[in-house]
């Protein structure tokens, strides 16, 4: 239901500004300390938003462009809780008339992190390469983002949510997240997720898809089932071989590694597309 | 240790401070986090040192601000500021001990003058003082004496020979334990201890822990907050005690006034002061006492106006619905009066639907996809239109209470005509409100507060019943255009033109002579 929301706020961004809004800068940084593990929450309603790794010794560092006449912004750290973000200042819609935003935040590699990530109306570009996440969960609105795991998680997770509304929404290198499961909600909209990285277990992927295009890149020596649950949802499912109710790559059986994606789509479009390693 | 011993010392270091600058280490303290912030008018720094103690200096709105206290002022763009964002700009991009000596080493620029000058030296102390940690470990038993500025012990003792003196009445008798603060503040968290006496000369001390010891303070200020206690005896000489919430056990003494201060009598005298504010401020806001009667008439006065204005105003929305739908009310409020029961149960019902549906069609609007605009329009436009619905089925009822009442024999109802719907809607508001007024009557007389609750209840509960079988009758006419529980019988029709009762017709003519009660016209 949120991605709805999410999708009417980009619906009231569009109406244009009143007056041009005042840029305030923020920069925010807190060292290191000894955290065994840290929940981190990022709040964000529209605008640029970037996430990357760092090594300085630094828990985290954000840099923050934002209308200071509607916005303020948060950063809060207790009990190994990071809360950073912006929150408007009279309630309302958050990323309204948020035109020219930026948040960029630079997260600790290696620091066993719980991530949540929520954006609103945002072009996002994030990296989560090297970040040590034992949990994730990502939800974007209306939003044209692009999420990487660059390099593997040192850390392993049981699960990895993607919570995704009406965007233009590609992930890469999903094996790097060392996750056992990955679920994936989509609204309506495009959606590209690349299924290669370092898949150091067998995984489960769901996708529930309401309207849109989901194109699945699959490595070559990926061993992929799929099993598919939609209405008016055709399937380009080139390399796959169709074994009862499932779709089955043809390493299937000899395959290292294996992802099994379970597709739950209303209306749009499947493509498989294999990938050389 | 005598205090002319540890006076010595302390009189050592200085001089040794000023002799061999070098034997003292300067280092900056760890910055935990920082957050710089740079705006169209506000440009400020805050920093968080390990142990949790802050710094926040900023330019906000014409005002330089350290720490929340105003230090100087400045204008947008002059040269106060400029300086002051051109370090910010250093800032960002440094952390921790960069950072920390970046901002440590800052110094008032040469081209700053007066008040500039003044302001640009007040953020540099004050950066100075909660950036330098400049420790130096003198062997006098297990104390510990810290400079703030390693040429500050010389220039007190220079300057100002008489808080030597101060100094040697305040340590007459401390123990060889001590702990000695000059030209810095001095600052014990909540969970430190120490275990033996506190000396701040030339600086503030602010204490929330404990100390087993005394404290004394020469020229500064201190603050003793809640949860924290001194063992020993507090002296102040040349320095003021702006906060007591803690535990003293011994004395506390002025000793530049030689007087001994009474710490309890203190506190009583200010909690006199705030009561007999707070009693000012109480007398202030409600007059003298020998009014309260008439404050109590003048309220249920003005209470029954705020009443009458509502039915007025009321009656003039009741005015424009009869002008622009006058058929509508007319089925709406025969609908209510003739199945009462039916009516406010389905409005009940809507009310309680009335979110559920709301929200429903937003969903089933944005699914829709091209239902997305109109679902943008449904969010406003649905309460709005449930709170006309309600409003104008209210209306009808009390219009229909009005009819009941213009039929009555009770008193001060003869105005109401029939024959004039405005008229009669507004004597039916009147009557369903009549609950309220003679409440606020009964509250003006004394003893009678159970009845005032209960007549406000039982309008409550009037109003709610009203507005419930009002809503239902909408929704059951659909807006006024259904009259399916609006018909009449053939003899409750005649009954109606005739405003008399033909139950007995058959039975038995009317007496001769009989006349029928008429106040106006009955229904079409």
């Amino acid at each position: 239901m949120r991605k709805w929301f999410v999708a009417l706020a980009l619906v009231a961004a569009a109406v244009p500004a009143a007056s041009a809004a005042q840029l305030r800068t923020v920069t925010l940084s807190r060292q290191l300390e000894d955290e065994d593990e840290v929940r981190v929450s990022v709040e964000y309603g529209a605008g640029r938003f970037t996430v990357r790794p760092m090594d300085t010794g630094l828990l985290y560092r954000m840099n923050l462009e934002y209308d200071e006449d509607r916005y303020e912004p948060v950063a809060d750290y207790s009990a190994h809780r990071l809360h950073v973000g912006v929150e408007s200042i009279r309630g309302g819609i958050r990323g309204r008339d948020a035109e020219g935003g930026r948040l960029d935040l630079e997260l600790a590699r290696g620091v066993p992190m719980d991530l949540d990530l929520e954006f609103g109306a945002v072009r996002a570009n994030v990296d989560l390469g090297g970040l040590a996440l034992t949990r994730l969960e990502l939800s974007t609105g209306a939003s044209e983002s692009i999420i990487d795991v660059s390099e593997p998680s040192p850390a392993s997770m049981e699960l990895a949510r993607f919570e995704v509304g009406a965007a233009e929404f590609t992930a890469r290198h999903l094996g790097n997240l060392n996750a056992e499961r990955i679920e994936v909600d989509a609204g309506v909209g495009s959606l590209t997720l690349w299924l290669d990285g370092e898949w150091r277990r067998d995984a489960r992927v769901g996708i529930d898809m309401g309207l849109g295009a989901l194109e699945l890149r699959v490595p070559e020596g990926l061993g992929l089932q799929l099993r598919k649950d939609s209405f008016l949802t055709s399937l380009d499912s080139e390399g796959l071989v169709k074994r009862g109710d499932t779709y089955q790559s043809l390493n299937w059986a000899n395959a290292t590694r294996k992802v099994t994606v379970d597709l739950d789509a209303a209306f749009g479009s499947v493509k498989v597309v294999w990938v050389r390693e | 240790m005598s205090a002319s011993r540890l006076a010595n010392v302390v009189l050592a270091l200085g001089l040794s401070a000023c002799i061999a600058p070098f034997s003292i280490r300067a280092q900056v303290r760890e910055v935990v986090s920082k957050e710089v912030s740079v705006g169209r008018s506000e440009a400020s720094l805050a920093l968080e040192f390990r142990g949790g103690d802050r710094l926040e200096i900023g330019f906000e709105d014409g005002s330089v601000l350290v720490d929340g206290e105003s230090v100087g002022t400045y204008v947008t763009g002059d040269a106060l500021d400029a300086t002051w964002r051109a370090l910010l700009g250093q800032a960002v991009a440094l952390d921790d001990g960069p950072l920390a000596a970046a901002l440590a080493d800052w110094s008032v620029p040469s081209e700053l003058t007066g008040d500039a000058a003044t302001a640009a030296r007040a953020i540099d102390q004050a950066l100075e003082s909660a950036l330098r940690s400049t420790n130096v470990q003198a062997q006098v038993g297990d104390g510990s004496v810290s400079l703030g500025d390693p040429g500050s012990l010389l220039r007190l003792l220079l300057r100002e020979p008489e808080r030597l003196r101060l100094l040697g009445d305040a340590l007459s008798g401390i123990d060889d334990d001590v702990r000695v603060y000059v030209a810095e503040d001095a600052v014990v968290a909540a969970d430190e201890t120490v275990e033996g006496d506190l000396i701040v000369i030339d600086g503030d001390a602010r204490i929330e822990g404990d100390i087993e010891g005394d404290v004394v303070v020469v020229g500064g200020e201190l603050e003793l907050l809640e949860g924290s206690s001194v063992g020993g005896s507090v002296r102040l000489a040349d320095a003021r005690l702006v906060r007591n919430l803690g535990v003293v056990d011994g004395e506390l003494v002025d000793v530049e006034d030689g007087v001994q201060l009474d710490v309890d009598e203190d506190v009583r005298l200010e909690l006199r002061e705030e009561i007999r504010a707070e009693l000012r401020e109480e007398l202030r806001s409600e007059g003298p006492a020998f009014l309260s009667p008439f404050r109590s008439l003048a309220g249920s006065v003005a209470d029954i106006m705020g009443h009458l204005v509502a039915v007025l105003v009321l009656g003039l929305v009741g005015a424009a619905v009869i002008a622009f739908a006058g058929d509508r009310v007319e089925v709406i409020a025969d609908t209510a009066r003739r199945a009462p029961g039916r009516s406010a149960a389905v409005g009940m019902a809507g009310a309680i639907l009335l979110i559920p549906a709301w929200v429903i069609g937003f969903v089933a609007l944005l699914v829709s996809i091209v239902g997305i605009p109109v679902a943008i329009v449904w969010l406003p436009a649905f309460p709005i239109a449930a709170c006309v619905a309600a409003l104008v089925g209210y209306l009808a009822v009390a219009r229909n209470a009005g009819e009941w009442l213009a039929d009555s024999d009770l008193p001060w109802t003869q105005w109401i005509r029939k024959s004039n719907s405005l008229i009669t809607m507004v004597g039916g508001l009147l009557g369903l409100s009549v609950l309220f007024m003679v409440s606020h009557v009964v509250s003006i007389l004394p003893f009678l507060g159970f009845l005032n609750r209960l007549l406000v209840v039982a309008g409550v509960v009037l109003t709610v019943v009203a507005i419930q079988i009002g809503f239902g009758a909408v929704i059951l006419t659909r807006g006024g255009r259904k009259r399916d529980y609006a018909r009449y019988t053939s003899d409750e029709a005649w009954e109606a033109a005739m405003n008399v009762d033909v139950g007995g017709v058959d039975d038995a003519p009317p007496a001769p002579g009989a006349t029928v009660p008429d106040k106006g016209g009955g229904h079409a």
